[in-house]
């Protein structure tokens, strides 16, 4: 009897124990340390043709060899995944993970900085590794967040993060991605007028700054003291960072085309909800464009039902480079291989709607050397699924980010799976 | 200063302003009970106007005519008229008189109104001012007048401005004697607005809902009031006085038909809102419209009800730039192009309506506007009359005002021509016999040639006076051989007076001369004043004399678009209600019945009446059947959303935390894109709710999306009743002074409101057992609590945190009822088991959480733990665009592990269900209503869109009508783009 009831404790206690192990946020997986290859999956490469009955091998976190050939290296973990897909993992281009958390609790969020101009203020420095909005993207195949500071007219630059890690030093793939610019509105033609003028000047002032420091440097000039905002936009004039200035309304993607052309900066658009009416001038100069928000309806009253729907096909067929992207809000994260989905029943063909988050996304933002497809030499950041991710029935079964295999668990399914068993326990009583 | 000095400066004031407006024209109409100060008046009052053209009514012209009036009244009209021996006699050759317009609904005296009231009998609600009457309220400084009577006007309705019941109308002459001279009757109509003013603060009713719940309330309460007054009187031994209440004792009248309720539209569907009381209460409607009412025209045909048309239009869309233009609406485009010929179109639907100045800033704009109306095809009768015979009659002062004929009002209007030409103008308007001049013409003519002399011969020569542009004088005198410009040249009227001035030169003089005179016939007496002072008089004899050009007459742009009716008037409407083919077989296609025949592969649904006949293999078409071959296809019962807040005006009302009176249904307005593409997604039905500022919020409606329909036609006319209830942080945080404040108030307000209920209900019972006594009063709010404690409202609860969700439940078995669903429930899965067991349904998202703190703990699963626990669970939007694609919503759940099935049911028979309409829709089963969509694959898949959308077996979406739609617009648009900008530049 009393061995029966210290059981029952220890029982009680282990209970507690697996649920608190069963933290609502995933555990970060350690670093690959073994060659692994998942064996006889449809490879979808996006990059090159599909492969059926393909293997994957990868080793330290890199992607060694991809075919139906595939020599495994001793040691190597082998995964039998036959029936099942392989996809790289998804790029959101545009997202709030890791800076937003509860919408409307302020101290949760860290999105506008003071001030409207902020080229200096890098979104991985404030990154919650903690969030519980990265399990929830990364358990619908989102692996890669750019995370991207908003507000202001400047807002600072955005960072290529990885959806595993325990810190926001080993999660940054890349910094420094593009300096957001919010492009000024056009409700108002004279407030237009002001804010392009001060732009122009911030970029001036800029410029001169780069000249007064170089001239310094190269020993023409007296000292130059440092001037921390000018400093974080000298990669841009350098052709080291991309501008990407969010622009929705024809004159504002129009406009904003000319001057990135006047400054002689790298543009990308982001938004671009009338750009269907300029894709000769965005081909022309080779300008990409982030479409956000597909699953949503036009701004007028006039325009089709399914505008924003078929805007992606629009594009492509008029020879622009795109990205999609959903909105920018963490929780919602999941809800970006829909985005695709549906350009996709609108006119996008579903290899062009998988390429518009994967490959697009990549080469728009200068991180295809490591994500973006499945090829050698790349990261091993990718999904094991049932089917196209970009489906609603799929499941995603298991990713890996950079060869660490994701623990699956998230805060949706920790909810699920605790709440379950009062259910089932309420049914057995 | 002490008080009576200050009294009679006053009047001294009072008396000066009146004595200096008379001073034009002859005052026959003084008080007539005043005592007579200073000397007494007694200039002629008899007038013989001859020679004119006389319209004395619409479409009655007696040409070459004489009009004789006499203290202030019309003694005779007709061409053999006798000019009384006492008359003065005004030569109107070449003018024409029309009966004085009658402003049908004005603002005049009403310019500055009292707001705050704080005498006498009150109602509660600021917004009641029912008590108020024009003719006590009319304050005469500024009052308007003037302006209306520039306009043609000589008589308006004045009407109390402020608040919802805003006081009783009255018709006032537009003279200039005391506000008791100009009265022509009183308590015409009572003013009624179905917004509040927001001169009172924002109180209650803060919103559309709000203000129509409280005319009904308040059309009850005059009711009451007079039942309960009655009965006290009768015998008041032992029983509670009822309250004093100015309001809704005048209201008596109103309440029971016998006075009219002149409500102030602001669109279409205010319109049929303010009629749509009729269904509940016998009062007479009157109408004041909005420009719009060509919209609902046919609507008008078939209620007839009295109209006050406003001629103010609206203004021209902003097409400046190409990217401006993108930015503007069909509906905008379409209603500035058809807003001119809103008179013109209910005109030829057979409506009678009177004409407003209401809402044209400039009063002098509203002849022009007129003329555009007539341009724009509106009968040159049918414009007088609305202007005069038409308000008359309505106004009940027909047999004294709205034409000219004997014994009737001498208020008239004299103008240069036809009031409907461009180039006429109003030059005179006569009220109650008095005169007041609005153009004068001109005394004299100046133009022409003049041949001076001088008494030194020095500048004999000729004057030349010419009209260098219209109404600048300009012209030359030719001294010897010398021709001068003039450098100005300008008339006095009054004083008949010339003055002009040029160079000295060409004289020797240096400098300027200056010549002034007087003119008297055909010769000028003056003198100049040379540089150096030396003064020389002069004089001269016309030469000639130069006519003034005809005003030219504005180019009106000729109107050769042919734009069809729409409804709703925007972009995508229809020209009607689809056809309802008598039967319909969809053959061939994957159909999910979401009943008990589950989901048939290559099965055929046939459609009669619009309604579900058969689903199954092989069915035959009947004949005449429409078929359509859905191979490869898929068929669902058409989707339902049950949380959306679109096309309704407004979604909250926030002014108490109780409305359980106001209601959706009220303020449904089908102007409203949205609906259009929900369709297309293929939404049949939602349930449009009230929204979350309140623990007890208002009652919903379900509504099927037939689109082309008017706003009462939208609604399930068998839907249960249902409430909005709100839980948490939304209806905490409204307000910094309004109950509650946590979700503890929150609980103790609705347990509150439901004890008032059982108490209400108890006396009402006892009532109706004795009928003895001071019957009680109606209280709507109370009777949709106590509806709702009786299982005749069913509850919908907005609602996040499982604590809130428990409570309610509890609350309610306390009150032995139960809760028919919790909306959003962010954490129901928390309480899955408890919602099962109480019965009640949960209405969730697909995905949303995170938003706020009691959106944190957001679980994708919530929707499949809930349906595994064995809850009635449905998916919702609460959002209207997402509404347009819930299958999609639907599809998320599979990938969270629901079965399809089941995914489908969560916006289909499960929503039906919550809702309380499965009997009609939800499932195609036999008898119930023929609403399905045809998919072009999987509705659950992302590569699959809606190809067609059917309601009552009408087919409302085709994507191929879409496309055709579409470039309609595209091609309308830039119609009406170009046709602004050539009317722009005209």
């Amino acid at each position: 009897m009393k061995i029966s009831l210290l059981t029952t404790l220890i029982f009680a206690i282990m209970l507690i124990f697996s649920h608190s192990l069963m933290a609502q946020n995933q555990t970060p997986a350690p670093p690959q340390s073994e060659p692994i290859a998942l064996v006889g999956a449809t490879i979808h490469t996006v990059s090159g043709d599909v492969i059926e009955n393909g293997t994957i091998l990868f080793e330290y976190g890199k992607i060694t060899a991809i075919g139906t050939n595939v020599d495994l290296p001793q040691g190597t973990r082998s995964e039998d995944v036959s029936g099942k897909y392989i996809y790289p993992g998804l790029i959101d281009a545009w997202s709030q993970m890791g800076i937003y958390e509860i919408g409307a609790v302020d101290m949760t969020t860290d999105i506008n900085e003071q001030g409207t101009v902020n080229p200096n203020v890098m979104v991985e420095r404030a990154f919650n590794p903690e969030s519980r909005w990265i399990g929830v993207g990364r358990s619908a195949g989102v692996l890669t967040s750019i995370t991207t500071p908003g507000g202001g007219l400047i807002s600072g630059q955005s960072a290529a993060m990885m959806m595993d890690g325990w810190a926001w030093d080993e999660m940054t793939l890349k910094s420094g991605v593009g300096l957001i610019v919010n492009w000024p509105n056009t409700n108002n033609m004279r407030n237009y007028a002001t804010q392009l003028q001060n732009l122009r000047d911030a970029f001036a002032d800029a410029r001169a700054y780069k000249t007064a420091r170089r001239a310094m440097e190269n020993g023409d000039a007296p000292h130059h003291d440092f001037d921390t905002r000018w400093n974080a936009m000298i990669p841009v004039f350098d052709g080291e960072r991309p501008v990407v200035v969010s622009a929705d309304e024809v004159r504002q993607i129009q406009d904003a085309i000319t001057w990135s052309i006047e400054e002689g900066v790298e543009l990308i658009i982001l938004g671009g909800r009338d750009a269907h009416l300029v894709t000769d001038q965005l081909t022309e100069h080779n300008i990409p464009v982030i479409v956000t928000t597909v699953l949503t309806s036009p701004n007028r009253d006039w325009e089709s039902y399914d505008a924003r729907y078929s805007l992606p096909a629009k594009l492509h067929d008029a020879g622009v480079t795109f990205a999609i992207a959903g909105g920018p809000s963490a929780p919602y994260a999941n809800r970006l291989p829909f985005e695709a989905g549906a350009a996709a029943a609108f006119g996008l063909s579903p290899e062009q709607a998988l390429h518009s988050l994967t490959l697009a996304p990549a080469q728009i933002l200068g991180i295809y050397d490591r994500v973006g497809s499945l090829e050698v030499g790349k990261d091993a950041t990718l999904l094991i699924t049932t089917g196209n991710p970009i489906e609603y029935a799929t499941q995603i079964e298991q990713v890996y980010v950079q060869g660490r295999k994701s623990d699956m668990m998230d805060s949706h399914k920790y909810f699920y799976e605790k709440y379950r068993e009062k259910v089932d326990q309420r049914a057995t009583n | 200063m002490n008080r009576a000095f200050t009294v009679k400066l006053k009047l001294f004031l009072v008396g000066l302003l009146i004595a200096g407006i008379a001073a034009v024209s002859s005052p026959i109409a003084q008080a007539q009970t005043a005592p007579t100060d200073g000397m007494k008046v007694n200039t002629p009052a008899v007038h013989a106007f001859t020679n004119a053209t006389i319209v004395t009514s619409p479409g009655q012209t007696i040409s070459n005519g004489t009009l004789v009036i006499r203290d202030g009244v019309i003694e005779a009209v007709g061409r053999n008229v006798n000019v009384p021996a006492d008359a003065r006699v005004w030569d109107m050759e070449g003018k024409t008189l029309y009966p004085g317009f009658i402003d049908a609904h004005s603002d005049v005296g009403m310019k500055d109104p009292r707001v705050e009231l704080d005498r006498g009998s009150l109602a509660w609600n600021p917004q009641l001012r029912a008590h108020l009457s024009a003719e006590n309220e009319y304050d005469l400084e500024d009052d308007g007048s003037d302006a209306l009577r520039a306009a043609g006007f000589t008589t308006a309705l004045s009407v109390p401005p402020l608040g919802i019941f805003q006081g009783q109308a009255a018709v006032v002459n537009l003279g200039n004697g005391p506000v008791s001279d100009r009265v022509v009757r009183t308590g015409v109509a009572h003013g009624v607005r179905l917004m509040r003013s927001f001169e009172f603060g924002f109180t209650y009713p803060t919103s559309p809902i709000g203000a129509i719940a409280l005319i009904r309330q308040t059309l009850y309460d005059a009711d009451w009031y007079d039942r309960a007054h009655s009965a006290f009187s009768s015998n008041p031994s032992g029983l509670q006085r009822p309250e004093s209440n100015a309001v809704l004792a005048s209201l008596r009248d109103a309440v029971n038909g016998n006075q009219p309720l002149l409500f102030e539209t602001g669109s279409d569907e205010e319109i049929l809102r303010a009629l749509r009381f009729k269904n509940e209460f016998s009062i007479t409607p009157w109408i004041l419209g909005s420009g719009h009412e060509y919209k609902v025209a046919d609507y008008l045909s078939e209620n007839p009800v009295p109209i006050i048309l406003p001629l103010a239009f609206p203004d021209t869309p902003d097409i400046k730039t190409q990217e401006d233009a993108l930015n503007e609406d069909l509906a905008d485009l379409r209603h500035w192009y058809l807003a001119p010929e809103n008179p013109a179109r209910l005109d030829n639907a057979g409506l009678e309506f009177s004409f407003t100045t209401k809402g044209i800033d400039n009063k002098t704009d509203f002849l022009s506007n007129l003329r555009d109306a007539i341009h724009a095809g509106l009968n040159r009768n049918s414009a007088l009359a609305a202007l005069t015979t038409h308000p008359a009659s309505l106004l009940g002062i027909e047999s004294t005002h709205g034409s000219l004929e004997p014994g009737k009002a001498a208020n008239f209007v004299v103008a240069s021509g036809d009031l409907f030409e461009d180039q006429t103008r109003i030059l005179d308007v006569w009220v109650d016999g008095n005169h007041f001049s609005i153009n004068k013409e001109d005394a004299f003519n100046a133009k022409g040639e003049w041949q001076i002399t001088s008494a030194d011969g020095s500048f004999d020569g000729v004057l030349n006076i010419t009209e260098s542009r219209p109404g600048r004088l300009g012209g030359t005198v030719t001294i010897g051989d010398e021709e001068i410009d003039l450098a100005s040249a300008t008339v006095h009227q009054e004083s008949r007076r010339v003055r002009a001035e040029f160079a000295g030169d060409q004289l020797d003089v240096h400098g300027k001369v200056r010549l002034t005179a007087s003119i008297s016939g055909d010769r000028l007496f003056g003198w100049a004043e040379m540089p150096g002072h030396a003064r020389k008089q002069w004089s001269a004899e016309r030469l000639s004399t130069t006519e003034s050009d005809e005003r030219e007459s504005r180019e009106r742009k000729l109107r050769d678009l042919n734009l069809v009716d729409l409804r709703p008037a925007m972009e995508y409407g229809r020209e009607r209600i689809p056809e309802q083919p008598g039967a319909v077989l969809v053959q061939n296609a994957t159909v999910w019945t979401m009943g008990p025949q589950g989901v048939l592969e290559n099965a055929d649904l046939l459609i009669r009446n619009g309604e579900v006949a058969e689903v199954g293999r092989n069915l035959s078409a009947p004949r005449n059947a429409v078929v359509i071959d859905a191979e490869g296809k898929h068929v669902t019962p058409g989707l339902i959303d049950a949380h959306i807040h679109s096309g309704v005006n407004g979604v909250n009302e926030i002014g108490n935390a109780i409305t359980a009176e106001v209601r959706m249904g009220d303020v449904l307005d089908i102007n409203n894109i949205w609906m259009y593409r929900q369709l297309a997604g293929g939404l049949t039905a939602a349930h449009v709710m009230h929204g979350s500022a309140n623990p007890i919020g208002g009652q919903n409606v379900h509504i099927k999306m037939r689109w082309g329909a008017l706003s009462h036609d939208l609604i399930i006319d068998d839907a249960p009743r249902t409430v909005k209830f709100a839980l948490g942080e939304n209806p905490k945080r409204v307000g910094s002074d309004r109950y509650p404040d946590t979700r503890m108030g929150v609980e103790q307000i609705i347990a509150d409101r439901f004890s008032m209920a059982r108490d209400y209900e108890a006396r009402w019972n006892a009532w109706e057992q004795n009928q003895t006594g001071i019957p009680p009063r109606r209280d709507i709010r109370l009777d949709a609590v106590r509806d709702i404690l009786n299982g005749d409202i069913l509850v919908q609860s907005h609602s996040y945190r499982q604590d809130e969700i428990l409570m309610l439940m509890r609350l309610a078995e306390d009150y032995d009822f139960r809760i028919k669903a919790f909306h959003h429930g962010v954490e129901a899965y928390k309480v899955a088991p408890e919602l099962a067991e109480h019965g009640a349904g949960a209405v969730v998202w697909s995905d949303w959480g995170g938003f706020k703190i009691e959106a944190y703990d957001n679980t994708n699963y919530n929707a499949r733990l809930l349906h595994e626990a064995g809850v009635v669970t449905s998916l919702h939007s609460d959002n209207s665009q997402i509404a347009s694609r819930m299958n999609w919503e639907a599809a998320k759940m599979v990938r969270v592990g629901v079965d399809p099935e089941t995914a489908l049911s969560m916006v289909t028979s499960s929503t039906a269900k919550l809702l309380g309409i499965d009997h009609r829709v939800g499932s195609l089963e036999p008898g119930k209503d023929a609403d399905f969509v045809i998919w072009n694959g999987d509705p659950l898949s992302t590569f699959t869109k809606a190809e067609q959308t059917w309601i009552d077996g009408r087919k409302y979406f085709d994507l191929e009508e879409h496309a055709e739609l579409e470039q309609a617009i595209e091609e309308e648009r830039a119609k009406l783009i170009q046709w602004i900008m050539e009317a722009e530049n005209d």
